[in-house]
């Protein structure tokens, strides 16, 4: 059995993991959620009797799968048993790959479009059929019963007819996206009893991280295999429902009842509420946004530590930027903060793009990371992403673990698409990607190079692969969409191969992103901006207070030393109406200091 | 769980065959060269962890060659599994993988090894104009093996020895009609990834004439090891740990010794003396390296077995083959039995003639007794005696039919009170029928006798030539032995031998008949009238079955004989059945009379007063090529070996030709000529009816014209 250090869990961490029944984790910000979970999960590894047995983990990103999966590794412990991955990996793999033949739609083979291939579906139909609309309004998401468009009401039934065509033409070149992923596997968990009988029988445990962003679809597919598992498999869900700031995309922090009564499962309800990550000033003021009804403390090294949070609703929009430079000077500079622990977190991805311009001029002495900077389409499961990962990175014995996984997963995507690999190990794949070298600074052409350099010396035309084929597409012309766009922001150094490296780096820079996308992530210095209302909260939600109250709660609990917020003015509407400061943070009542 | 079907598609020599297997113990019956080595391997490249990387492998030669053009056909072979449930949890993945849902639930689970041509070229093919041949040949020019990919497939629906089903899944290659539909649901889905079917599933393949003993001196394929290694999975090391130690002294103790350590001593000053201090190696020492490794150890067990004396153990090398083998063969069990422990869920043992193994009682025994729960088992023999150790409904029987092999089970389609009744009659007669290219089935011993001598010497072949056997069921009744012989059964022709019993002598009745006489016709009467049943019960047992015929003397076959024109034969052994020279001069003037009634009648008497079968015997001696052949034996043997070839009728023209030579020097000239011509025929330069015309004109009196005249 695997066994920890006394002092890597506190009592709250080893009474959930302990727990011999299904659980149900609330875990406040910083509360060792994440270790919890790696250390559940390394504990039931350690406990399963057969090697017919899987334990499975839902995790929101690849990334936070990879992290895990590492985490237990260096635990010791041998994940040959263990699934990790998204819920739409988990779809894909576990459900309409095996089972395709059972589903109409899915029969006769199909392809997993990307989000990016979407998008532009939708953009063609928008200008075609759209009367107006854009891709944006596009927006849906499937449930148990039927689909949900996101976008404003009046919209909706313009939107509706362009979805049926684009359904349509999904269909017609057998393909899927994400969101279909989610409805056909829902769809044949519920047609044919058998899949959750055989998979109930083969999971053990199912563990769910990030709950709160989970749709009701999803529980749906979970619950049904709970259920068929007559109790075998048990649950370990965990979450912050403070944090569901996916309800757009219809993610929801189900109840543990209403859970219970889905899945037949029988819950342990807990809670984590120590917050190890922040000082105690940072705590108190996030904890203005708890809906629950716990009361978060913070109990780790910086608890004493005296934070700055202040508040500006004066900076006109034409001098945010110098504002933004300025805290960014005072946190490094003044305060000693390494460039890396600074975040810069705005609302909208344009906001953060001329915000990325800007300061990569104003501060060329620092660099920049983060989702808004990345050259090219982040496409999990593209064959070359997946190929690029290996070929941007250097090989070092802080990466081994992560290459060697890395050259596992295209050695899969070979076989997938159809290459003979039984030549092909992960270390000789290695092996003959550290061998290639190009000398183009041009970032897409240096890549294009190696991967032209590559498949040859692996004895292999991609050419005649047509999976092979189009994904390498798809790949360098949304890459080369990225870029292109990036540069006309004035991002000049996007197109630099330096730039295509640092993607897969270890953390370094300041990181600028969206809200959404620093979820899970923590920086000493959070500085937030275009807190207005509108934008946080987004003027389609409905509850705004909740959805207001999610968003700061997010943004300020990724703070642990220094929190910065501004309500930038000026900003204008699409009318002519200027943008006001956030509701829900006007009305709250918050000693803020001045920083000088 | 066990495999219930095995399907093969233009594997080696197999065209299309389906083999069915039960539960428990299946024999596989073929001669050689009838494709028992392809489909076990067959099996192998989907189960055998030892030949699976095969399967990626397949070249051009593993086609069938039958295709002809190869390329663009593809090579299926398909398992199917039963006795599976998705109630178990030890077989889920397994299922997760390859079982087929129907309805609520699995109720099989198939997997299958495609070799078939990339979607690149399925595309293509699916372009082509209807009957556009020379597109296809054109395409078809440009396939190679490059262009070919090895898929594995579960959950498949389609009947792939249905020929109809292939066009439907690869195409048409005579029409020129390819499916439009590149990704057939019908083939099943890909297997995914994790997907190993050698963790699911215990498969332990014994070769035929393997060498045991060297298999037992390998330690990577000792079996014992297996087993030590197997028993429970791991090594206890606490349990190791005293033995560890013990190992380490002795390893020092050995150092200790005086005379290793004054060796060391003399290595060194030798070294230092050699090539002095500066070049000499800083350290030298000689150590005991016994391994204290588990597993190092472990290999220092052997097996000893006490084979004949009691008291005497000897190792494996000292053992007979055959009891090495039976060693081997019980050891692959105890491995299944552990691996039981280890949680597969389904053990396959399939062994290659076991013949070669063991002793046939032996083997009939360990067979009998090996019932374990979830082991199934597969060997194939070409020995008459094992095939009794089987039931008749686990065997499946190979037959080679020009370059391809066909597969039949014995007893599809029947009741089981049918079925009951075959075994019964092959465990009592221990039959060779299963292995016979083609059969004759008598219901005496004046036909098992009489006819293969016969055939002999009127044809110059052999029954055994022929690959007819002849097999007498003596009083069980034709039609529960040729009920086999079916579409969906044994595909082999088999013709039926017997006599119609119609009466010979006037049955009407007369007034002044004695009593005996009245006795006799109405037993003639009787006889016919049971002859007609039993030949309108025949007639409807063959109709509409094209591999089964019926034959019959009009009479019974002694007095078709004579009728046949061989009087003169049986009247040359009559001195060998009477002694009184009065009775030997009425018999054969009976036998020369040429009246039914009376030759007939003495030749039955002559029969009865020896015995059949003796008679038989006597009679023998008096066949010679001059002999007439009953008609209906001619057609029989016909139906039974047919085609003829071309081969064997110059073999029969040959054959009588050197009988009339041998008769007739004179005839010479005539056999010269007649040589050549026979030599033309077999060169294919005149066909068979000029043959035979030239036959006639050479020697018009040859027994034989009148039988090449019905062929």
């Amino acid at each position: 059995m695997f066994v920890w250090n006394a002092d890597d869990l506190d009592a709250d961490q080893v009474e959930a993991i302990k727990q011999p029944g299904s659980v149900f984790l609330s875990a406040c910000p910083g509360s060792g959620k994440t270790r919890t979970l790696t250390y559940k999960i390394a504990l039931e590894l350690s406990l399963l009797t057969t090697d017919k047995q899987r334990v499975v983990a839902i995790t929101y990103t690849h990334r936070a799968a990879d992290e895990i999966r590492e985490r237990i590794e260096q635990l010791g412990v041998d994940t040959g048993q263990l699934w990790i991955g998204t819920i739409h990996s988990f779809c894909l793999e576990w459900i309409l790959r095996p089972y395709a033949i059972y589903h109409p739609a899915l029969k006769n083979g199909f392809g997993v479009i990307n989000a990016h291939d979407s998008e532009r579906a939708h953009e063609a139909l928008c200008l075609q059929h759209g009367g107006g609309l854009r891709s944006f309004d596009c927006g849906h998401y499937f449930t148990p019963t039927g689909y949900v468009i996101s976008c404003a009401d009046w919209k909706r039934p313009k939107v509706d007819a362009l979805l049926q065509r684009y359904w349509q033409e999904l269909r017609a070149n057998r393909q899927i996206d994400f969101e279909m992923i989610l409805a056909y596997a829902h769809q044949l968990i519920s047609d044919v009893p058998s899949i959750s009988i055989l998979l109930g029988s083969i999971f053990t445990i199912v563990l769910v991280d990030e709950f709160q962003d989970t749709k009701e679809i999803q529980y749906g597919i979970l619950g049904a295999i709970l259920k068929a598992s007559k109790g075998q498999a048990r649950a370990f869900i965990v979450g912050d429902p403070n944090q569901a700031i996916y309800g757009s995309l219809g993610g929801y922090a189900i109840t543990s009842a209403e859970l219970s009564r889905l899945s037949g499962v029988a819950f342990k309800e807990l809670n984590l509420s120590k917050n190890y990550r922040s000082a105690d000033r940072i705590v108190s003021f996030f904890e203005n946004f708890n809906q629950l009804a716990s009361n978060i403390t913070a109990e780790g090294e910086l608890k004493d530590f005296a934070s700055v949070i202040s508040y500006d609703c004066s900076t006109n929009r034409n001098a945010l930027e110098a504002e933004i430079v300025r805290l960014i000077r005072y946190n490094i500079e003044m305060v000693g903060i390494p460039p890396s622990e600074v975040c810069i977190v705005g609302p909208q991805w344009p906001l953060l793009a001329s915000m990325t311009r800007h300061l990569v001029t104003a501060l060329p002495e620092y660099s920049f990371s983060g989702p808004g900077m990345v050259p090219f389409a982040r496409d999990i499961d593209n064959f070359w992403y997946k190929l690029a990962r290996i070929i941007l990175t250097e090989a070092s014995p802080q990466l081994y673990i992560r290459r060697n996984r890395w050259a596992g997963e295209v050695i899969a995507a070979f076989d997938l698409a159809g290459v003979n690999t039984d030549a092909i190990t992960r270390k000789s794949l290695l092996r003959v990607s550290n061998g290639i070298t190009s000398n183009v600074t041009d970032g897409l052409a240096n890549l294009v190079e190696c991967f032209n350099a590559m498949l040859p010396a692996l004895g292999i035309d991609y050419t005649t692969y047509p999976m092979l084929t189009e994904h390498y597409d798809a790949f360098v012309e949304s890459s080369q969409k990225r870029i292109d766009r990036l540069t006309a922001d004035g991002v000049d150094a996007i197109a630099d191969i330096a730039t295509f490296r640092k993607v897969f780096d270890l953390k370094s820079g300041i990181t600028v992103s969206t809200i959404h996308g620093v979820k899970g992530a923590e920086f000493e210095a959070v500085i937030a901006f275009g807190l207005l209302e509108g934008m946080v909260p987004h003027f389609n939600e409905s509850d705004k207070v909740a959805a207001a109250s999610k968003l700061l709660y997010v943004i300020g609990s990724r703070a642990k030393k220094n929190l910065h917020l501004i309500s930038e003015t000026g900003r204008r509407r699409r009318g002519s109406e200027l943008y006001m400061p956030t509701d829900t943070l006007l009305a709250c009542s918050f000693t803020y200091d001045l920083v000088t | 769980m066990h495999i219930s079907r095995l399907q093969l598609v233009n594997y080696r020599n197999f065209s299309r065959a389906t083999v069915k297997f039960q539960k428990g113990v299946n024999t596989i019956i073929g001669e050689n060269g009838s494709g028992k080595t392809n489909l076990f391997r067959a099996i192998r490249l989907l189960l055998d962890d030892n030949l699976m990387r095969m399967a990626y492998r397949l070249d051009e030669r593993d086609f069938h060659r039958g295709l002809g053009e190869w390329r663009g056909h593809w090579i299926i072979i398909s398992l199917e599994f039963t006795d599976v449930s998705q109630d178990e949890a030890i077989q889920s993945l397994f299922l997760h993988g390859v079982g087929n849902i129907a309805g609520a639930a699995v109720d099989r689970a198939t997997y299958n090894l495609v070799f078939r041509p990339n979607v690149s070229i399925r595309q293509k093919l699916s372009e082509l104009a209807a009957g556009d041949e020379t597109a296809l040949a054109a395409l078809r020019q440009e396939i190679s093996l490059a262009d070919y990919e090895t898929v594995f497939t579960g959950k498949s629906s389609a009947d792939f020895a249905d020929p109809a089903v292939y066009r439907s899944l690869v195409g048409d290659f005579e029409a020129v009609m390819f499916p439009n539909e590149l990704t057939p649901p019908e083939i099943g889905g890909i297997v995914p990834g994790m997907f190993s079917i050698s963790n699911e599933i215990g498969f332990t393949f014994i070769q035929a004439l393997r060498d045991v003993v060297a298999e037992f001196q390998n330690n990577r394929t000792n079996p014992l090891l297996t087993l030590l290694k197997g028993k429970s999975g791991e090594i206890d090391e606490a349990a190791f740990a005293p033995i560890t130690k013990l190992v380490l002294d002795l390893n020092s103790s050995i150092e200790e010794l005086d005379d290793v350590s004054a060796i060391r001593h003399d290595i060194r000053d030798t070294i230092t003396d050699a090539a002095g201090e500066t070049y000499s190696p800083k350290s030298l020492s000689i150590r005991s390296d016994l391994s204290d490794e588990p597993d190092r150890l472990f290999q220092s067990l052997k097996l000893f077995v006490g084979e004949a004396e009691a008291d005497y153990e000897g190792g494996i090398h000292e053992l007979s083959l055959g009891g090495a083998n039976l060693i081997y063969l019980t050891l692959k069990l105890l491995e299944f039995k552990y691996q039981k422990v280890k949680q597969t869920f389904a053990n396959f043992l399939i062994v290659e003639e076991p013949e070669a193994h063991i002793h046939t009682h032996i083997q009939k025994t360990l067979f009998d007794r090996m019932n374990y729960d979830e082991t199934q088992i597969i060997y194939s023999t070409h020995s008459t005696h094992i095939s009794e150790a089987s039931n008749v409904e686990n065997i499946n029987i190979l037959g080679r039919n020009g370059s391809v092999c066909e597969v039949y089970q014995p007893s599809t389609g029947l009741d089981p009170n049918e079925i009951g009744n075959i075994q019964r009659y092959l465990d009592a007669v221990r039959s060779n029928l299963l292995f016979a290219k083609s059969v004759l089935l008598v219901e005496g011993d004046a036909e098992e006798i009489l006819i293969p001598i016969l055939i002999k010497q009127v044809f110059g072949i052999s029954l055994d030539e022929l690959g007819v056997s002849l097999i007498n069921i003596r009083s069980t009744g034709f039609s529960n032995v040729a009920i086999l012989f079916h579409d969906q059964r044994i595909r082999k022709n088999c013709a039926i031998i017997t006599d119609l019993d119609k009466a010979f002598i006037d049955l009407t009745p007369d007034p002044l008949d004695g009593d005996d006489l009245k006795k006799s016709k109405k037993r003639a009467f009787a006889s016919q009238k049971a002859g007609q049943g039993r030949a309108s019960a025949l007639a409807s047992l063959c109709q509409g079955n094209n591999w089964l015929s019926a034959h019959f003397a009009d009479h019974t076959f002694e007095v078709d004989f004579i009728l046949a024109g061989n009087s003169a034969a049986v009247v040359s052994i009559v001195g060998d059945v009477y002694s009184d020279p009065a009775t030997i001069t009425l018999a054969k003037a009976d036998l020369v009379s040429g009246d039914i009634a009376r030759s007939g009648t003495r030749v039955l008497t002559m029969a009865r007063h020896v015995g059949k079968g003796w008679f038989a015997i006597i009679l023998g001696k008096a066949i010679t090529p001059e002999v007439y052949i009953p008609g209906y034996i001619v057609k029989a043997l016909f139906n039974a070996h047919r085609p003829i070839s071309d081969e064997i009728l110059a073999c029969i023209i040959d054959y009588r030709l050197k009988v009339q030579l041998e008769a007739n020097d004179a005839l010479r000239a005539q056999f010269e000529t007649m040589h050549i011509y026979l030599e033309r025929f077999r060169t294919g330069d005149i066909d068979f009816a000029d043959v035979r015309d030239e036959m006639l004109t050479a020697f018009p009196g040859d027994r034989i014209n009148t039988i090449l005249a019905t062929l």
